[in-house]
């Protein structure tokens, strides 16, 4: 019995002398939160901000004449347009700020966009982000672009929801300061956006935004659009149908001139190209 | 008898291979070039992990090779990009780690310290296994190994479909650079 045992000790210790020690030591990595992919719903922000040093460039347009029109202008293609370039740069991985230009009004915004709070859970994972700055109508029909009129600001906080990583959700309380710079009394507006973006595969998705002004000022009609996204390597294009024309953030928040009931839609797209430096 | 059984286990104790293990505090490397058409870019990770195990660089019986690289860790230097490599390519959540497992076949003296090692085994990425055959050198230094070696991946062979959409510039073939320190561990804990 003795014996029996020792062999057993025996074979076992020669087997285990090509047994390795190595195990495994470092824990999983922390991944940052991502949930949206694209840093626009359509007008609204998404909570996403670019990575440290890099570089997005913005090309913007919406076209005046709605699909209506048909094809005497060409479903709105033919113009005018209302165009949007913008740059923004990443100053730290949570941290952008943005430079845009629209040509209603010559309309220059600064912005900052700041991630707030990431919440990394399978279940309810969400983001937080603040998005706020300045716009300069520089060329405004009724104000002198040196009067102090002429400059609006907005502040939005993001909040982003993402269910199984296909369905996105956002609601974007603004505020709106100067809604109306050719109006005399100070205008302000308060908007609650909300939008949904359903991922079809890696490259496909469709968003659907919706901006109601809750209280202050406001054009005609609550802006809302729909259109699809399509996620090609840095570039995002994006199509969408809206009833709004507006790009820059201090004018889009303060209503759309048409109807969305009454399909006076326009046509209008945005393509995004990120580059590193 | 007893006394005698108990000579062999301490013998074969003693015999025991050396065993070292990657150096997670050095300088270690893992890199793969793409090298498309106007575009190319690199990944890098410091997360390279494993160890080496064998009786002496004269004496390659029963020798193993095994290391591993954290893929959530590659960094593209773009975050969408890396977001993509790790949702849509490589499919992190399911392989999180890409390992190769083998055994030195030939070793070759080219230097003083330095040897050329041909090592064949399994390499393991995004699901798929292969067999292949690398070729690297090997350098004695104080405390342990040096490790170098530059293959080429073909994804293809690992089922790692990149979808070809306007401007998705990705090379077929990546190129694959591997630098890691291996340190003894076996004196230590004898």
């Amino acid at each position: 019995m003795k014996k029996f045992y020792w062999n057993i000790v025996f074979l076992i210790t020669l087997s285990t002398s090509a047994q390795v020690n190595w195990e495994r030591e470092r824990g999983e990595v922390q991944l940052p939160v991502e949930l949206f992919h694209s840093t626009y719903a359509v007008n609204l922000p998404t909570a996403e901000t670019i990575g440290s040093r890099e570089l997005e460039i913005e090309i913007s347009h919406r076209f005046i004449p709605t699909i209506k029109s048909g094809s005497k202008d060409f479903w709105g293609l033919d113009g005018p347009v209302i165009n949007r370039l913008a740059l923004s740069y990443g100053i730290t991985s949570s941290t952008q700020i943005s430079l845009g230009r629209s040509n209603l009004y010559d309309n220059y915004e600064l912005s900052i966009k700041q991630k707030l709070y990431e919440n990394d859970n399978e279940l309810f994972p969400f983001m937080l982000t603040f998005n706020g700055g300045t716009a300069w109508n520089s060329d405004h029909p009724v104000i002198e672009s040196s009067d102090s009129k002429a400059f609006q600001f907005f502040a939005q906080l993001v909040f982003n929801t993402m269910y199984d990583k296909k369905l996105g959700l956002g609601v974007v309380p603004s505020y709106l300061h100067n809604s109306h710079p050719a109006c005399k009394e100070n205008q302000y507006s308060f908007t609650l956006g909300t939008y949904l973006q359903f991922y079809l595969s890696e490259v496909f998705s469709i968003v659907w935004e919706y901006n109601p002004t809750v209280t202050g000022w406001r054009d005609y009609h609550n802006p809302m659009s729909f259109g699809l996204e399509i996620e090609t390597g840095g570039h995002f294009f994006k199509i969408f149908l809206s009833n709004s024309t507006d790009l820059n953030q201090t004018q889009f928040l303060s209503g759309a001139d048409k109807s969305f009931d009454d399909g006076d839609l326009r046509l209008g797209f945005m393509i995004t190209r990120l580059l590193f430096l | 008898m007893k006394r005698f059984l108990s000579a062999m286990i301490l013998l074969s104790s003693i015999i025991i291979a050396q065993e070292y293990h990657v150096n997670k505090s050095e300088d270690n490397l893992v890199k793969f070039i793409s090298d498309a058409p106007l575009e190319n870019f690199e990944g890098v990770t410091n997360y390279i992990d494993g160890y080496m195990y064998l009786q002496s660089l004269d004496d390659l019986t029963d020798n193993q090779i095994y290391f591993e690289v954290d893929l959530t860790t590659l960094d593209t230097g773009i975050g969408l990009r890396n977001r993509h490599m790790r949702d849509n390519y490589l499919e992190t959540n399911k392989y999180r780690f890409a390992f190769f497992q083998g055994k030195i076949g030939k070793l070759e003296k080219v230097l003083e310290d330095e040897y050329s090692a041909e090592v064949k085994g399994t390499m393991f990425i995004h699901g798929v296994t292969n067999e292949i055959t690398i070729n690297g050198s090997i350098r004695k230094i104080d405390s342990g190994f040096f490790i170098e070696t530059e293959f080429p991946i073909s994804l293809v062979d690992y089922n790692i479909d990149i979808p070809q959409l306007m401007f998705m510039k990705i090379d077929e073939v990546m190129q694959l650079q591997l630098k890691f320190y291996l340190e003894s561990i076996t004196q230590e804990e004898e």
